[in-house]
C-alpha cells in the first residue's frame, strides 16, 4: 500500500541506495510497515528516532522505546490513537500533514506532540484551524482562573485583607449576596436618577432666578445632584480601597468613567471657594457659572456608567473596539463622499439664484444629512442636475454606511453569542479541573501503595513529555 | 479486517455449541496478554490493559475484573478468548474518542457526530460526560441542548394531538368535530371556508372602523358631538356577533377550558370583543348628562382598543405568529436595542443642547426638548422640524446619525437570527409530523424500504400525466441547437429523474430508460440494426425488426419538431421522459430506481473499464461524461451553466459535425466545468457536512487528480454538445442512493432540493474513487446505455454478436451523421457486450 508514494518520493533525498530498514509498528490495533529512509525524512520525529535506535538495541532498550514489543514479530506496539496516526503518517510522504474531518484539532495536536512532530508542518487551513481553537480555549482557561481566583479568597491573613475581600465582594459581584444585589440596584438606580436630573435641569421653567435675574438651578435638582455625587464617591472611594491592585483599578476604563463623573463636582466646589476667598463675590459667582456649564458635559459620562451593570453594553464596546478598522472605513468612505457630494452640489446649485448651498464647507452639513439619509429638509438641491446628484448621493451614502457596517455586525453577533457560551464553558472546565485533581490525588495515593512496574515509568517518560509539550 | 471477522465466527460456534470457558481461562487469557483485542461494531482496536485500568470504574475498566462468563457476557456482546478479542455491538466513531480518552486522559468528541448519540455511547461506556474537554464542551453543550429542546417541542407537539382527547364529557363526538371545523382550517373543506369567512369579517370590521373617524361620515348627537354612522354601527354590530359567536364555540368545543382561556389568541379574541360590550354597558347604564363628560372619555379609550382586533389575524397567518414568537424569544436583544438607543439619544441630545443652547431661537430649549431631535436623527427619519444651526451642534448631528444607524443595526441581526430560526423550526416540525407518519407506516408494513418505494410509486403515479408539453422543447433543443444547451442540461436533469422515479411505477427495470437518446438516435439505430442483423441470430431478427419500426417512427416524429409519442408502445420511453423535475426529484424514487439496476444481470459489463481503458474512450463516451456531467446534473450549480452558456456562442457556431472546432471547445468546456465541480465541493463540503465521511477533504484531492482523464473523455463526447447533458444527468441520484446510509431514506421526505444538493458531493467524490462504490454508482451511467442495448434487442444476447469493428464502423458513421450522440451510446453499449 505504501509502495507507491515510496518510490514516488524516493529519490527527492538521494537515498534509494542506502540500507533499507524496515520496521512494523502496531499502533492500537493498527499495522503498517515502515521503512527507515521515509521515517528519517524527519529525524527529530519519534518514529525516525525509533527506526534510528532500533537498529543497535537491546531487547530490553527495545521495549523501553515503545509501549510493548513483540519479539517474534519484531513488532512495536504503540498505545495511541490509529486514525491520528493515518493522518500523521502523511507527513512522512507528503511533507505536510492534514486533520481529518472530524477529528478535534486540539486531539490531533497532542497527537502530534507524542509523535515528535511540529505545529508548523500542519497544513494552512488545518493550523489556522488550531490556532483559532487554541485560542478559544485559553480564553476559557482564562475565564476559568478569573472564577477560581474569586473563589480563592478564602485564604486571608489579616483583619483588613479580611474586610478587603468582603468589600469587595459586596461590590464587585453583584450576585454573590443579597446586599450586594441591593447595592448593584441602587446604583443603578442613582446612575438612572443623576441622568434624568441632569436633563430636567436644563427645562427653563424649573430653573429658578438668583438675585442677579440669572437662571440658577432648582435647589432640589441640586440636592438630588449632590446626593448622587456623594453615593458615587463613596462607592468609587470604597472600591479604590479594597481593590487589590490600585494602579490598575485607576488605569481601568470603566473607573475612569466613574472617575469623570464625579470629578466635574468637585472642581467646581473647590474653585468656587478658591475664588470665593481671592475676590469679590459677584465675579466668583460669574466664573463659577462658565465652570459649571463647561464642566456639566463631563457629567454625561454618567451615562457610561450603565457599562458595569449591563453586559450587552459592554459586548457593544468589545465589538467596536475590535472593530476600529470597520469604523474607520465607514468614516473614509463617508467623508469621501461628503467632499464628493457637496462639492458637486455646490457646482451644480450656483445657477440658482437663491441657492442654498452658499460654499463647499456649508454643503458638507447637507451632505452628511442627505448620505445618512436623514434629510433634515433645511438645505435641499433646486436645480434638476442638483437633485440627479443628490438622489445618487442617498445611494452611496447607504453602500458607505451598510458595507462596512455589515462586518461590525458580523464582530458583534459572534461576540454577543460567544459571551453566554463562555460563561459555560469555564465553568465546566473549574469542574474538570477539580475533577482531574482529584483523579491525580487517587493515582498519587496508588502510586505510592504500589511503586512497581518499571515499564509504568518508562511508558510514562514519553507520555508525560506529550502532556507538558 | 479479515482476522476480526474470522474470529467472531469462531466466538459464535463457540457459545453455541460449545460449553462457556471456565473462570480460571478466562483468568489465565487476562494475565498472559499485556494487550487486548477490542472490536467496536467491527472496528478492530488494540489496546493495553494497563491503559483500561486507569478508569477503573467504566465498562472497560470493569472487563478486566471479570472472571466469570457470565460477567463478561455482561460487559461485552461476544468475546473469544483465543484471540484475546472482545466484541462490543456499538458505535465505532464514537468509541475512538472514547478509547483515547483511556490513553489519553482527555476526552474529545468527533465533530460531526450526534450530541445525543454521543452522550448515549458516554453512558453506555461508563464514562461521565463531564469529562468533557473544554475545546469540545461548548460545541457539545450547544448540540444537546439544541436537540433536547427540539425533542422537548416535538414531543408537546404530540401531547397536544393526543391531549385533544374528548371523551369525558357529553356529545364528545360532536364537540371534536366543532373544533375541527374551528381550529384546523387544514381538516375540511367547511373548515376552511369558514376560516376565510372570518377572515372577511375581520378586515371589514377594521375597515368600518377607520371609515367611522372621516368627518363626513359621522353624524351629530343631541348634544353637538360626534357619533358613529348608524350604516357602519350596523356592521360593527354584526361582526362583534360573529367574532363573539365565533369564540363562544370555541370555548364550548375545546377540550381543556382553562388552557383554552390562556391562550394568546384566544385573549386577542376576547379583546377583540370586549370593549364593545363595556361600551354598551357604560352607555347604558349612564344615561344621565351628569357623568356623561366621563363616561364618554372611558368610552373613547375602549374604542381605541377595538383596533385590537386587527391581531385576530394572527390566527390565520403563521407568518404573524412567528413574529409574535420571535419578538417574544429576543426580548432581550430588544431590550439592548432599546438600550442603546436610549443611551444614544440621552447623550447626543445632552451634546447638541450644549452645542446649541446659546443660539439665538433656538428650537433646542432643553435636553428633554432635544430628545426629539436625536430620536429622529438616530432612526434617520429627519422630519426637519428641528434641526441644529451651529457648527458644533451639525458635527455632532453627523456623528449622531452615523452612531444612530450602527447601534439599531448591531442587535437586529440577532433578533432576525431568532426568526429565521423559529421559522425553520416550524418547518422542521411540519416534515418532522411526515416523517413520523412514514415512520408509522414502515412500522406496520414491516419493511423500511418498502415503504418508500411505495410511496414513490404513489408519487410516480400522481405525476405520471403532469407534463408532456415539455417533451418537445427539449428534443428541439438537444437536435437544433447547441446553443441551448443549458436548458436541455437542466431539462435532461429532470427526465432523468422522472425515470428513476418511474421505473418502479412501472413495475420492471426492462422499462428503464432515457427516453432522449433512444430518439436521437434513430437513424443510427436503423444502421445499426442492420448490421446486427448480419451477425444475428433470428430471434435477434425478430426484435430488429420491430425496433427499427419503431425508431422510424420515432424519426417521423423528430422531423416533425415535436412530440409526445409513443405512449403505447411499451419499450419507449417517451411518456417517462417528461415529468416536471422538481416535483420528482424525490429521494424515494431514487430508491426505488438504484434497486432496480442493482437487479439488472447487465450491469457488469460497467464503466469502470471503460473509464481505464483509453482504447474504450473513443466509445464509452457516457460514463466520461457521466463524470463531467455530474456539474450540470446539480440542479443547484448555477456556476456551471452560466459556463456553458458562455461558451456556447462559439459552440453553435461550429456544426456538430466541424469534430476539430468542437473538439476544443469541449475541452474548454470541460476545464471549465471541471472548475465548478471543485468549487462545489468546496461549497457543499461547507454545507453539508451529512456528507458524512464520504465528503471527505481528501478525496477531493483523488477526483481532481482524476479530472484531466474526464476532459479526455468528455472531449470526444462534447463534440456533440447537445448530448452530454443527457447521458450525465442520470448518474448523481443514483449514486447517492448507493453511498449514503439507508437511513438517509427513511428521512427521505425531508426537503428533497436539499437532498438533491446534498447528494451533489457525494456521489461525485464516489466517482473519483476508483472502487467498488464506482462500480454501484455507475450502474446510473450504464443505464442509458441498457436502455440503448434493450432498443436495440432487448436482449442479453445480442452483444455477444457484435465485435469490435462493428462499434468503429457506427462511431465512423456517427461522426457524419448530425446526431451521433446516440450512436455513441450505442457503440458504448456494444463495447460493453464485448
Amino acid at each position: 500500500m505504501w509502495k507507491f508514494p515510496r518510490t514516488r518520493y524516493a529519490d527527492c533525498n538521494g537515498s534509494e541506495a542506502s540500507k533499507e530498514t524496515e520496521i512494523a509498528v502496531n499502533i492500537g490495533g493498527v499495522k503498517r510497515i515502515l521503512y527507515g529512509d521515509v521515517l528519517n525524512r524527519y529525524p527529530e520525529t519519534r518514529l525516525a528516532e525509533l527506526v534510528n535506535r532500533s537498529t543497535n538495541s537491546t531487547q530490553e532498550d527495545l521495549s523501553a522505546l515503545c509501549d510493548d514489543y513483540d519479539e517474534l514479530k519484531r513488532e512495536f506496539y504503540f498505545d495511541r490513537d490509529p486514525e491520528a496516526f493515518k493522518c500523521i503518517l502523511e507527513l512522512y510522504y507528503y511533507g505536510e500533514i492534514r486533520i481529518k474531518r472530524g477529528i478535534c484539532p486540539i486531539r490531533f495536536k497532542r497527537e502530534m506532540d507524542y509523535w515528535g512532530i511540529g505545529k508548523e508542518h500542519l497544513n494552512e487551513r488545518c493550523k489556522s484551524n488550531l490556532n483559532d481553537r487554541e485560542t478559544e480555549l485559553a480564553k476559557i482557561v482564562e475565564r476559568a482562573k478569573g472564577i477560581l481566583d474569586a473563589l480563592k479568597e478564602d485564604v486571608t491573613v489579616t483583619r483588613l485583607q479580611r474586610c478587603q475581600a468582603f468589600l469587595r465582594k459586596l461590590m464587585e459581584k453583584p450576585k454573590s449576596s443579597l446586599a450586594a444585589r441591593v447595592i448593584s440596584v441602587l446604583s443603578i438606580a442613582f446612575i438612572l436618577l443623576s441622568s434624568v436630573v441632569m436633563c430636567v435641569s436644563t427645562i427653563p421653567e424649573l430653573q429658578v432666578q438668583d438675585a442677579a435675574g440669572n437662571l440658577m438651578e432648582n435647589p432640589i435638582i441640586d440636592c438630588i445632584e449632590t446626593t448622587c455625587i456623594i453615593w458615587f464617591t463613596v462607592k468609587y472611594i470604597l472600591r479604590f480601597f479594597c481593590s487589590s491592585n490600585k494602579l490598575r483599578f485607576l488605569i481601568s476604563f470603566l473607573n475612569i468613567i466613574d472617575f469623570l463623573t464625579i470629578m466635574p463636582f468637585y472642581i467646581v466646589l473647590l474653585l468656587g471657594s478658591a475664588m470665593m476667598g481671592l475676590g469679590s463675590v459677584q465675579q466668583a459667582v460669574q466664573s463659577l457659572r462658565v465652570m459649571r456649564i463647561s464642566l456639566r458635559v463631563m457629567r454625561l459620562a454618567r451615562v457610561f456608567k450603565l457599562a458595569r451593570h449591563s453586559s450587552g453594553l459592554q459586548t457593544l464596546a468589545l465589538a467596536l473596539k475590535f472593530s476600529l478598522k470597520e469604523l474607520g472605513l465607514i468614516f473614509l468612505y463617508m467623508s469621501v463622499g461628503i467632499f464628493l457630494f457637496s462639492a458637486l452640489g455646490y457646482t451644480t446649485e450656483q445657477s440658482q439664484p437663491e441657492t442654498l448651498f452658499t460654499s463647499i464647507p456649508q454643503s458638507f452639513w447637507w451632505a452628511i444629512s442627505s448620505m445618512s439619509t436623514v434629510g433634515y429638509g433645511d438645505i435641499y438641491p433646486q436645480t434638476t442636475l442638483g437633485k440627479c446628484n443628490a438622489a445618487v448621493s442617498f445611494m452611496c451614502g447607504i453602500l458607505a454606511i451598510t458595507l462596512p457596517l455589515n462586518l461590525i455586525i458580523n464582530n458583534f453577533v459572534t461576540i454577543y453569542n460567544k459571551q453566554y457560551e463562555l460563561e459555560i464553558t469555564a465553568k465546566h472546565e473549574i469542574e474538570l479541573m477539580a475533577l482531574h485533581a482529584e483523579d491525580e490525588a487517587q493515582e498519587c495515593q496508588e502510586a505510592g501503595k504500589m511503586p512497581s512496574a518499571a515499564s509504568v515509568s518508562n511508558h510514562s517518560v514519553w507520555d508525560s513529555a506529550g502532556v507538558t509539550a | 479486517m479479515d482476522k476480526p471477522s474470522a474470529g467472531m465466527s469462531k466466538v459464535g460456534s463457540r457459545s453455541t455449541a460449545s460449553l462457556p470457558p471456565e473462570p480460571v481461562d478466562i483468568i489465565r487469557s487476562m494475565s498472559c496478554y499485556r494487550r487486548v483485542k477490542l472490536n467496536v461494531g467491527g472496528l478492530p482496536h488494540e489496546v493495553l490493559w494497563r491503559t483500561l485500568d486507569r478508569l477503573p470504574r467504566t465498562r472497560l475498566g470493569k472487563l478486566r475484573d471479570c472472571k466469570t462468563h457470565e460477567s463478561l457476557m455482561e460487559i461485552c456482546d461476544d468475546y473469544n478468548l483465543d484471540d484475546n478479542e472482545y466484541f462490543f455491538d456499538r458505535h465505532p466513531g464514537a468509541f475512538t474518542s472514547i478509547l483515547n480518552f483511556y490513553r489519553t486522559g482527555k476526552l474529545h468528541m468527533m465533530e460531526e457526530m450526534c450530541a445525543l448519540s454521543f452522550s448515549q455511547e458516554l453512558d453506555y461506556w461508563g464514562v461521565d460526560e463531564i469529562y468533557l474537554e473544554s475545546c469540545c464542551q461548548a460545541r457539545y453543550h450547544q448540540k444537546k441542548e439544541q436537540m433536547n429542546e427540539e425533542l422537548k417541542r416535538e414531543a408537546d407537539t404530540l401531547k397536544d394531538r393526543d391531549g385533544e382527547e374528548f371523551d369525558n364529557t357529553c356529545c364528545s363526538e360532536k364537540r371534536k368535530k366543532l373544533w375541527d371545523l374551528l381550529e384546523k382550517p387544514g381538516s375540511s373543506v367547511a373548515a376552511k371556508i369558514l376560516a376565510i369567512i372570518s377572515i372577511l369579517f375581520i378586515v371589514l370590521s377594521t375597515i368600518a372602523l377607520s371609515l367611522n373617524t372621516l368627518p363626513e361620515l359621522q353624524d351629530t348627537d343631541e348634544f353637538g358631538q360626534t357619533t358613529d354612522n348608524p350604516q357602519l354601527a350596523h356592521v360593527e354590530a354584526v361582526c362583534i356577533a360573529w367574532f363573539t359567536m365565533e369564540y363562544l364555540l370555541r370555548f364550548l368545543s375545546s377540550p381543556n377550558k382553562w388552557k383554552f382561556f390562556k391562550g394568546p389568541l384566544n385573549v386577542i379574541d376576547l379583546l377583540a370583543i370586549l370593549p364593545y360590550y363595556v361600551t354598551i354597558f357604560l352607555t347604558e347604564s349612564n344615561k344621565s348628562v351628569l357623568q356623561f363628560q366621563n363616561v364618554r372619555r372611558v368610552v373613547q379609550i375602549f374604542r381605541i382598543m377595538r383596533i385590537l382586533r386587527i391581531l385576530k389575524l394572527a390566527r390565520h397567518s403563521t407568518g404573524l405568529q412567528s413574529l409574535g414568537f420571535t419578538l417574544r424569544r429576543s426580548y432581550n436583544e430588544l431590550g439592548l436595542l432599546i438600550l442603546f438607543l436610549a443611551m444614544g439619544i440621552m447623550i447626543f441630545s445632552s451634546l447638541v443642547f450644549f452645542a446649541e443652547k446659546d443660539e439665538d431661537d433656538t428650537k433646542f430649549k432643553s435636553i428633554p426638548a432635544s430628545f426629539w431631535w436625536a430620536t429622529i436623527t438616530m432612526t434617520t427619519v429627519g422630519y426637519g422640524d428641528i434641526y441644529p444651526k451651529t457648527l458644533l451642534g451639525k458635527i455632532v448631528g453627523g456623528l449622531c446619525c452615523i452612531a444612530g444607524v450602527l447601534v439599531i443595526a448591531l442587535p437586529i441581526p440577532i433578533i432576525v437570527n431568532n426568526f429565521s430560526e423559529f421559522y425553520k423550526e416550524q418547518k422542521r416540525q411540519e416534515k418532522a409530523i411526515k416523517r413520523r407518519e412514514a415512520l408509522e407506516r414502515a412500522k406496520r408494513n414491516g419493511s423500511i424500504v418498502s415503504m418508500n418505494v411505495r410511496e414513490a410509486f404513489s408519487r410516480g403515479a400522481e405525476l405520471l400525466d403532469v407534463v408532456v408539453m415539455d417533451k418537445g422543447e427539449r428534443t428541439q433543443d438537444n437536435h437544433l441547437s447547441p446553443s441551448r444547451w443549458k436548458w436541455s442540461s437542466k431539462r435532461a436533469t429532470s427526465e432523468t429523474s422522472s425515470n428513476r422515479s418511474f421505473n418502479p411505477e412501472q413495475g420492471s427495470p426492462s422499462k428503464a430508460r432515457a427516453s432522449s437518446p433512444q430518439r436521437l438516435n434513430a437513424q443510427k439505430l436503423e444502421e445499426m440494426y442492420n448490421q446486427m442483423a448480419k451477425t444475428q441470430s433470428q430471434p435477434n431478427l425478430n426484435t430488429k425488426d420491430r425496433s427499427t419500426s419503431r425508431a422510424g417512427h420515432r424519426r417521423d416524429e423528430i422531423e416533425l419538431g415535436a412530440l409526445p409519442g409513443q405512449g403505447g408502445d411499451p419499450l419507449n420511453g417517451g411518456r417517462e421522459g417528461v415529468v416536471d423535475m422538481k416535483s420528482l426529484s424525490s429521494i424515494d424514487s431514487y430508491i426505488s430506481c438504484a434497486t432496480d439496476f442493482q437487479e439488472n444481470p447487465r450491469f457488469p459489463y460497467s464503466p469502470a473499464g471503460g473509464l481505464s481503458l483509453p482504447e474504450s474512450s473513443r466509445f464509452s463516451h457516457s460514463p466520461g461524461s457521466g463524470l463531467s456531467g455530474r456539474v450540470s446534473a446539480n440542479p443547484s450549480l448555477q456556476t456551471t451553466l452560466e459556463h456553458e452558456t458562455m461558451l456556447t456562442p462559439p459552440c453553435s457556431g461550429a456544426k456538430p459535425l466541424n469534430t476539430d472546432g468542437s473538439r476544443q471547445q469541449g475541452l474548454l468546456m470541460n476545464s471549465q466545468k471541471i472548475y465548478a465541480v471543485r468549487v462545489n465541493h468546496r461549497n457543499c463540503g461547507e454545507t453539508s457536512p451529512s456528507g458524512g465521511p464520504l465528503s471527505d477533504s481528501s478525496i477531493l484531492s483523488d477526483h481532481s487528480i482524476l479530472s484531466p482523464e474526464v476532459s479526455v473523455y468528455t472531449t470526444a463526447s462534447s463534440r456533440t454538445p447537445p448530448k452530454t447533458p443527457e447521458k450525465k444527468a442520470i448518474t448523481p441520484a443514483v449514486f447517492t442512493f448507493h453511498d449514503a446510509s439507508i437511513s438517509k431514506y427513511i428521512d427521505a421526505d425531508t426537503d428533497d432540493e436539499e437532498h438533491l444538493r446534498e447528494s451533489g458531493p457525494s456521489e461525485r467524490l464516489l466517482g473519483g474513487l476508483s472502487s467498488k462504490p464506482r462500480l454501484g454508482g455507475y450502474q446510473g451511467t450504464t443505464n442509458h446505455l441498457e436502455a440503448a442495448q434493450r432498443l436495440l434487442g432487448q436482449n442479453c444476447l445480442f452483444p455477444l454478436g457484435s465485435s469490435p469493428s462493428v462499434g468503429h464502423e457506427n462511431h465512423v458513421a456517427s461522426e457524419n451523421s448530425r446526431r451521433p450522440k446516440g450512436d455513441r451510446g450505442h457503440s458504448n453499449a456494444f463495447d460493453k457486450g464485448l
